[in-house]
Parts: structure tokens; C-alpha cells; sequence
């Protein structure tokens, strides 16, 4: 709940707001007993929010211009202003009228106070010693441009006239912005008076500010929004005929108050209940208070900023883990279905399955059992085949002599799979594919001459030769009787009486693929 | 503007609260976020399931030919007791038996203590591979008296005997000596594999 004292001349009212609805919670006069009460109306409402609405007589406003200047330096030459123009500037505030262009930019100013800051000045200090949070301090004026755009006009010259308990209040507000106002008293009359005192009015304030210059001479009609207390629409439409220079439009205050939103005061109020409403609804940021009246509100706003902006982050967090858990609960919901076709599907599996034949074993472990002893009985093999193929071959070689077989399983990666001790290894023979089988055959050429060297190694290498008939077999090395190539070493005995020792020997390594 | 101790003091209260929402907004999306890769990990694993299984279920006729056919060879490995326990005194029987057969003048022979080759297939009913080798040494005639030697002993089953080495080598002149002395010394290595399948019904 929000509350507003309503400043007049002959007392001051507090009002609470809630929802669009006023209520008259207390009245004060204007006097020191009338403080007091306030002082004690506001002790069991320390910590409320208060706005205060000041209808008085004595708000000056006068218009000057700045240099074209922007934040601590505008701010400085504005309250040198205002300090210069103003002898106390506690209730003064400037209001910008936007930008000049000449010979350098300048600020159109505003300037207004209350010339008599006595009026507010203890009910404020009151306020703050109880520690109210003063969200600020406005004058009905300020608020006319607010009201006149809820009212329609947004542009263009206005006058918002309307009936206030403080008196006949008369606004004149320029393309959005207020640029004066003035206060009438006025009596109890009847409505066509009252009508003719409201156009009477009018006519002087046009007047009056045709003098200032402040309107033009020539040019379109000011429009005159006149707001007619209730019932007494028809005489003022009767009576506010337009001219060439003021067009009224009249509205009934119900119908202002429904403009505005307002939903519901008290009767006793008049149209002030309008500028309430908006001092809640629609503050303008320009108002009279100082910094230091306002410090317990902006205390309360920085407290409800942490927490809205702890709310708002924890929304959006919220937000954000709702967006995810619709996503998760989504993927959750098709993993169920997806483990329910699995489901069926293993189901059909094993119905299929169960009229395979009888096994001994899981079908995973049949599988493993005989794949993986496939693999075993393709690297190995016997060493028949190989014997068999030498000995074909040999039978066209009687001349060579095998002094020993070697046969071992070599892998493709060099490793023997068993390699023999003393056996040669391929070292740099070709390179084989899978596993392959190696025989190392070392033998001699018997039944020739050992100086018959090129016989010797002729009959070697033909007998290597032969055995490569077989493309299934390499010979991956060759290990002549006498060394003939160029990285050997080449030795003889020439000239020796008698051939003596053995045979020269030689070796051969075959290799062939397992399949 | 600057504020008041006491005016502070005002604002930790609500500070408190923005930080202890804060945290609790971070810390309910880092649980919805984790939920969310747990699910999308639950949805991967269902998927790739289902994927397999249709896969499965549409190789069935597949499968079954390749059971029928593996069945046959694991029957096989069965009656041959290489699917089974060691049967060392079975390889005894089988190494006498031959040398008798065989009329080979000398077989000497060592078994080496059992060795895990392989273990393939699912834990912990997985089919694990054993080998156990032999060094045989093997007086010969020829050389025909080895290979017979090596295919008896296949065929004697109990193991499969996967051979890994062999070497020949003469004993004495080729000619020299008349009559059925032997000529030839032959060593050999051979690998007596068994398999133990864990999942087998005895």
C-alpha cells in the first residue's frame, strides 16, 4: 500500500492507494497541532512509502537557458541557478523545455519552486524523523502533463483546467511539457457560475500568457480540457463556447477518472484525486524533494532491486530449468519407449531363437569358442607340406646333400612365433602377409670339385631356383658357398696340391603365407 | 550517494537474499543440465540398444546358419576333448601308443606347466584358451618318421597340438651304415592347446 499527503492550503490529507483505489485515511490542518497529529499518525507507519502532492498557491515558475551540458556539470549549473534565482531552493526543481540552436546549443529551462517552503517544509522533516520512505514531492502542475496525455493530448498547446479542493487549478502544458500554472480560489457558486468563473479564468491565463509571449498572438486555438466536477458537464458545455483562440473540450470527472484508471475515491475529493492517482501511477521524473528527503526510498529501492534482481535472475533460472526439464523429460519419455521396442524386440529374438538347435553353451561363447580357435588353427601348421615340396624339388638335385632342416611359424610383424635357436632370421626379407611358415635348409653340393667354385654356386642357385617353381614359396634368403656379391668378402686357395675339407655349404630360407 | 553504516546494514539482508537466489538459480541449472546429459546419455544407450537389437533380429537367419555350422565344429571340439580339461595321462597314453606303433628307437618328451593363451567371449562366463608345450625329441629313420609321428598325434586328440617349431638334422653319413639304425634327430615344439568354456553345460 502506498500513501499520499495531499498539501493545500486549508489542510493536508493522507490518502492510501491501492490498486487504482483511493482512501482517505486522515486529515490535518495546516497548523502545529495539525503536525502533530501527523506525527502521530505516521508513528505506527514508520516504514510506509509516502508521495506528496503539493496544490498550492506561490509555485513560480520562470524560464531560462543553460549551456547544452550534461550530467554533474549540468547538474551544478542548474542549482546555480536555481541558488541564484531562489533565495531557499529546498523545494525547487528545473524542468527541461528541450534544446535551443544558435550561435551555440543551449537547454531551455524551466525553472520552479515553492516560494514558500515553510508550508512543507516541517511536514517533510516529519516524514523523515519518523522514517517514512519519501518517494518525492510533486506539485499538481508537474503532474498536469501526465494528465493531459491520459487525456489525449500528448502535442500541441493546452490548458488543463480543473476543480481541485485547493481551488480552480489552471495548467498550460506545450508539447508535453509544463510551462505554467496558476491557482484560483474560488468559492461554492452554481454551476453556471462556476462555468462562466472557469471561462472567465481561462480567458485571463490566455491573456496573460499572450503578454509573456509565452503564446503566440496568431495561430491555431488552444485546446481547453476542462474537467467538470460531477453532474456539471452540461453547464459548462454551455457555457465554454469556443473561439478563435481557446476550443474547450469538456469531460465529466468520472470520465476523466476513467481515462486516468482511476477505479474508486472518495467522495469528498474533488479532482485532485486525478493528480494522486498519476503521482502513483505516472510520476514525472523531475520533483521537488531533495536527495537527502529521498535517501530512506532510495535505500528501499536499491533493497527491492537486489531482490528483484535476485528474483528476476532465479526466473529466468527457473525458466531456463523448465525449458530443460521439458527436454530431459522428453528424451526420458523416448529412451522408455525405445527400451520397450528393445523389449519386443529382444522378446522376437529369443522366440526365434529358441527354435534354434540345442547348444551346449550361450550362443555368445559358441561363437567366441570357435571363432577364436579358427584364428589359432589359421596361424599354425604342419611342417609336412613344406618337407613334401623340398623333396620334389630334390629328387632333380641328387648332387645336393640337406645336412638339417629348421622349420618354425613366423608372424608378419617379425616376431617368431618359435624361432629356432642359432635359426636365421628374415631380418630384411620381403615382408609377409598374416603368418607365414619358414624352412631354413642348409646342405652342401657333394660330387664336385671344391675349386669348382662356378659350378658349385651355378648348381646352388639353380637348385633355388627350383624350388621357387611353387609360387606359394619364396626364397626370402639365399646363403651361397662362396660369397660373390659385392658387400662380401671373397677368399680362395689357389694353388693348394689337394682338395681338402668338406664340401662348401650353403643355406636357403622358404617362406610360405598361412592361408 | 554514499550510504551510512546503519543504511548498509539495511541492505545485507536483501543482498543475501539476491545471492542466495542467485546461487540457487545456478545451482537449478546445473541439476536440470546434468539431468539433461544423464537423459540424453540414457537416450544414446536406448538408441544404440534398439539398434543392435533390430540389427540382431533381422541377421536371425544369419545367425542361425552360423550356429548350425559353428555348433558342429564346437561338437567336434567337445568329442575330441579339446573343449575340456588337461588330459595329460591321456597325452602319455597317446605318445607311448605311438612310439610303439611307429617302432621309433627314441622319444623323449616334456610337458610345460599349463599357460593362459587367450580368454575371449563375455565376463565372467568368458572361454579361455590354454597351451601347454612339449618338447619332443625324436630319433628318426627319416623324415617320414617325424611327419607321421606329428599327424598320429593330431589325430590322438585330447588337445590341439599346434606345432611350433621343428628341426632336423643328421646323426651320421647318409649311406654309411646299412639297416635301421636310426639317422636323423629331430626337436620339436608344440603347443597342446585346451579350452575351458566357462558357460558350457556339463
Amino acid at each position: 500500500m502506498k500513501h499520499l499527503v495531499y498539501f493545500t492550503a486549508a489542510d493536508h490529507s493522507v490518502y492510501a492507494w491501492k490498486a487504482g483505489r483511493l482512501e482517505l485515511l486522515a486529515r490535518f490542518t495546516g497548523d502545529d497541532s495539525g503536525l502533530s497529529g501527523f506525527r502521530e499518525f505516521l508513528a505506527s507507519r514508520g516504514g510506509a512509502l509516502f508521495y506528496a502532492v503539493a496544490d498550492l498557491a506561490g509555485e513560480d515558475f520562470h524560464e531560462e537557458q543553460i549551456p547544452y551540458l550534461r550530467g554533474n556539470d549540468r547538474e551544478q549549473v542548474v542549482q546555480r541557478r536555481l541558488a541564484q534565482r531562489y533565495r531557499d531552493t529546498r523545494l525547487a526543481t528545473a524542468l527541461t523545455l528541450g534544446t535551443v540552436t544558435g550561435e551555440r546549443r543551449n537547454e531551455r529551462l524551466l525553472l520552479t519552486a515553492f516560494t514558500n517552503t515553510q508550508q512543507l517544509a516541517p511536514w517533510l522533516d516529519a516524514l523523515a524523523e519518523a522514517g517514512a520512505k519519501l518517494a518525492g514531492v510533486y506539485s499538481v502542475p508537474l503532474l498536469a502533463p501526465a494528465l493531459a496525455a491520459r487525456l489525449g493530448r500528448r502535442g500541441g498547446r493546452t490548458f488543463i483546467v480543473s476543480a481541485n479542493s485547493a481551488g480552480l487549478r489552471q495548467c498550460f502544458v506545450e508539447d508535453g511539457r509544463l510551462r505554467f500554472a496558476r491557482l484560483e480560489r474560488m468559492v461554492d457558486m452554481a454551476p453556471e457560475a462556476f462555468a462562466a468563473f472557469v471561462r472567465t479564468e481561462t480567458g485571463r491565463l490566455a491573456q496573460y500568457l499572450s503578454t509573456l509571449r509565452v503564446l503566440p498572438r496568431e495561430g491555431p486555438p488552444v485546446q481547453v480540457i476542462v474537467i467538470a466536477p460531477p453532474g456539471q458537464r452540461p453547464a459548462f458545455e454551455h457555457a465554454l463556447i469556443s473561439d478563435t483562440r481557446l476550443s474547450f473540450i469538456t469531460l465529466d470527472a468520472a470520465e476523466a477518472a476513467r481515462k486516468v484508471g482511476l477505479k474508486g475515491a472518495p467522495e469528498a475529493t474533488r479532482a485532485e484525486r486525478l493528480y494522486l492517482h498519476l503521482a502513483v501511477k505516472r510520476p514525472p521524473r523531475e520533483q521537488f524533494a531533495r536527495r537527502e528527503d529521498r535517501r530512506s526510498y532510495y535505500l528501499w529501492q536499491l533493497q527491492r532491486g537486489l531482490m528483484a534482481a535476485g528474483a528476476l535472475v532465479f526466473a529466468v533460472c527457473g525458466l531456463y530449468a523448465g525449458y530443460t526439464w521439458l527436454d530431459e523429460s522428453g528424451m526420458r519419455g523416448d529412451a522408455r519407449d525405445l527400451r520397450a521396442q528393445t523389449q519386443q524386440t529382444t522378446q522376437e529374438y529369443q522366440r526365434i531363437t529358441s527354435a534354434f538347435p540345442v547348444t551346449q553353451t550361450t550362443t555368445d561363447n559358441l561363437r567366441a569358442t570357435v571363432d577364436e580357435f579358427r584364428n589359432i588353427a589359421r596361424r599354425t601348421a604342419t611342417p609336412r607340406d613344406a618337407l613334401v615340396y623340398v623333396s620334389q624339388v630334390m629328387s632333380d638335385f641328387p648332387q645336393i646333400e640337406l645336412d638339417s632342416l629348421q622349420w618354425w611359424v613366423e608372424r608378419a610383424d617379425g616376431r617368431a612365433a618359435a624361432n629356432p635357436a642359432g635359426g636365421a632370421s628374415t631380418g630384411g626379407a620381403p615382408a609377409l602377409n598374416g603368418v607365414a611358415q619358414m624352412l631354413e635348409l642348409s646342405g652342401r653340393v657333394g660330387a664336385m670339385r671344391r675349386s669348382d667354385y662356378r659350378a658349385i654356386t651355378a648348381e646352388v642357385q639353380r637348385f633355388a631356383n627350383a624350388l621357387r617353381v611353387d609360387p606359394a614359396y619364396r626364397v626370402v634368403r639365399t646363403q651361397l658357398p662362396f660369397d660373390v656379391t659385392s658387400e662380401g668378402t671373397l677368399s680362395g686357395d689357389i694353388g693348394t696340391a689337394a682338395e681338402t675339407g668338406e664340401a662348401p655349404r650353403f643355406t636357403i630360407v622358404l617362406a610360405r603365407n598361412l592361408p | 550517494m554514499s550510504f551510512t553504516a546503519q543504511e548498509l546494514k539495511k541492505l545485507v539482508l536483501p543482498l543475501l537474499a539476491c545471492v542466495a537466489l542467485l546461487a540457487a538459480g545456478a545451482a537449478l541449472i546445473a541439476w536440470a543440465r546434468q539431468e539433461q546429459r544423464e537423459a540424453a546419455r540414457d537416450l544414446s544407450a536406448a538408441r544404440e540398444a534398439q539398434a543392435q537389437a533390430r540389427e540382431r533380429l533381422m541377421r536371425i537367419a544369419e545367425e542361425e546358419r552360423e550356429v548350425k555350422e559353428k555348433l558342429q565344429v564346437y561338437l567336434r571340439l567337445r568329442e575330441l576333448h579339446i573343449l575340456g580339461d588337461e588330459r595329460r595321462l591321456e597325452w602319455a597314453d597317446a605318445m607311448t601308443r605311438i612310439r610303439t606303433q611307429r617302432e621309433l628307437p627314441d622319444l623323449r618328451y616334456r610337458v610345460e606347466r599349463q599357460r593362459l593363451l587367450s580368454s575371449v567371449g563375455p565376463r565372467p562366463t568368458s572361454v579361455d584358451f590354454f597351451a601347454s608345450t612339449m618338447k619332443l625329441e625324436v630319433a628318426a629313420l627319416h623324415e617320414g618318421d617325424l611327419l607321421n609321428f606329428l599327424a598320429d598325434l593330431r589325430e590322438s586328440g585330447n588337445a590341439y597340438y599346434a606345432v611350433r617349431r621343428c628341426s632336423l638334422a643328421r646323426t651320421g653319413p647318409a649311406l654309411a651304415v646299412a639297416g635301421l639304425a636310426p639317422r636323423l634327430r629331430a626337436e620339436c615344439e608344440i603347443d597342446l592347446i585346451t579350452i575351458i568354456d566357462r558357460a558350457a553345460k556339463i
